[in-house]
């Protein structure tokens, strides 16, 4: 499995290089580190997938000795390696551009937001493709748009808050107990992705 | 004789096609072509062979192994050459490389290398830029660089021009010159088989048709050539498919001996090509669905 997570960080070798600067722009411009290092994160762990749906490669991966419970699980490492790639480069810009330490509650938002996301992104990739997932996200973006303009008009504001609250409370067990759900669902999302690679018909 | 894949009755349905209850013996050492029309389960058969997909009923085995429990094992042991390009296109033989020879215990970079000179193939260049004949030089040269004792392929010679399905055929020759190796191959360019394979099975419509030994299909198949009156009910039991047109009658038969002592000299015997005897079969199967329906 080892190989497979290296194939992965050594093809996107070129894209991470493109990544850090633009990284470096949006730093200067001094974007909100959560939300930069959380697009960040999604546009490479689905450019790691979108890569590996060109031209047959799943046909080539599942004819070398590798089982398809280890070609999906290098992909749900490689995630987390790249996750904690960013916050890293999140660290180290904000130190160079602006001499500060970024919050690790700041981080820590970034990638329980990131492996959220990342839970629902791969396993409908594994079924669909993940060239379905701007129509999904756009269908996504419509049912939330509606959620607002009917059955809940304030839910932006409540999201705020929540944040807020989130990001200035100081009670650690409310950390670990995100931690620990995010790590399940994660998990969760893991098992489901095997079984329907499981499945899967090349 | 060692079997090195087995398939028992297995059976595999799609919209529109199933693989029907197909038994196939792939023996150790040998060539082993496997021929049909497009779209009769060539693919499909190469595929659950693969473990690229499991069947609905039946078994699998590759080595003497299961998938189930081996998979790893059975796949370090197999070299595979699809008709479909399976390679990232951005990346260069030389990367692809890279990416390839990781996953096997015994890869060997010198073998590779010595592939890449024999087809001239270039190391740097995108993959997406080669030809179909490069494509199908570096595929084999990545399927035989690892010393696999099965090397599988699925249509190795389709698109490609003359000379190199001779050169292809050539390189397979001396492979199996080492002794241990087997060969699977489908095709539907029959001549490619004439000159290199030692067994031949025939699917046709998700059916497995027959599996002979080349020698024992020349020794049996005869292509009978005569005139109309000689067919009636009884004599043409004797033939698996007839032809017929204003000059006469031309069939095939399994049983060339009974041929020629019910015929003797009335008809003319010639030995038929794979292809006729694809054609003829598949006629005889097309008939008797027309007669029986």
């Amino acid at each position: 499995m080892f190989n497979l997570i290296r194939k992965d960080i050594v093809m996107q070798k070129k894209t991470l290089a493109i990544l850090a600067l633009a990284l470096c722009v949006y730093l200067a411009l001094g974007v909100s580190s959560i939300w930069v290092g959380l697009i960040f994160s999604i546009v490479m762990i689905t450019n790691t997938f979108s890569l590996d749906e060109k031209s047959n490669v799943h046909m080539l991966l599942n004819s070398l000795p590798y089982t398809r419970k280890q070609i999906v699980s290098s992909k749900y490492v490689v995630a987390v390696l790249f996750t904690l790639l960013v916050a890293l480069a999140l660290f180290v810009g904000n130190l160079v551009f602006h001499g500060e330490i970024t919050l690790w509650k700041h981080l820590l938002i970034m990638m329980i937001l990131v492996f959220i996301a990342a839970s629902f992104i791969l396993p409908f990739s594994y079924q669909y493709k993940s060239q379905y997932l701007f129509v999904a996200s756009i269908v996504a973006f419509g049912a939330y748009m509606l959620l607002v303009n009917t059955l809940i008009p304030n839910l932006n504001d409540l999201i705020r808050e929540k944040v807020y609250i989130i990001l200035t409370t100081t009670t650690p067990s409310l950390y670990v107990g995100m931690v620990v759900l995010v790590g399940c669902l994660y998990g969760f999302s893991w098992i489901v992705s095997i079984r329907i690679y499981e499945k899967k018909v090349f | 004789m060692e079997p090195v894949v087995e398939l028992n009755n297995v059976s595999k349905s799609f919209k529109g096609f199933t693989l029907k209850d197909f038994s196939l013996t792939v023996r150790k050492g040998f060539v082993h072509g496997f021929i049909g029309g497009n779209g009769v389960g060539k693919s499909t058969t190469i595929k659950l062979i693969m473990n690229l997909l499991e069947p609905d009923r039946g078994e699998v085995s590759v080595f003497g192994l299961s998938y189930k429990d081996h998979e790893k094992e059975i796949k370090q042991r197999i070299g595979f050459v699809y008709d479909e390009f399976v390679f990232y296109e951005h990346l260069s033989l030389a990367e692809m490389k890279d990416i390839v020879k990781r996953a096997y215990k015994t890869w060997d970079d010198d073998l590779f290398y010595e592939y890449v000179n024999t087809f001239q193939l270039p190391l740097k260049k995108p993959m997406k830029t080669f030809s179909k004949g490069m494509m199908m030089k570096a595929s084999l040269t990545i399927a035989l660089s690892h010393h696999a004792e099965l090397i599988i392929m699925d249509e190795p010679t389709s698109g490609l021009d003359p000379i190199f399905r001779r050169e292809l055929l050539e390189v397979l020759r001396s492979l199996m010159e080492d002794g241990g190796k087997t060969i699977f191959f489908s095709t539907h360019i029959t001549t490619d088989l004439d000159s290199i394979a030692d067994y031949i099975t025939f699917i046709h419509n998700g059916e497995h048709i027959f599996t002979k030994d080349l020698f024992e299909m020349n020794e049996d198949y005869a292509l009978v050539k005569g005139e109309l009156e000689l067919l009636d009910e009884e004599t043409e039991q004797e033939f698996i498919g007839i032809q017929r047109n204003s000059f006469g009658f031309v069939a095939l038969t399994d049983h060339k001996e009974r041929v020629e002592d019910v015929f003797g000299d009335t008809v003319l015997i010639e030995e038929p090509s794979l292809e006729d005897i694809m054609f003829y079969t598949k006629k005889g199967a097309a008939d008797y669905v027309q007669l029986n329906s």
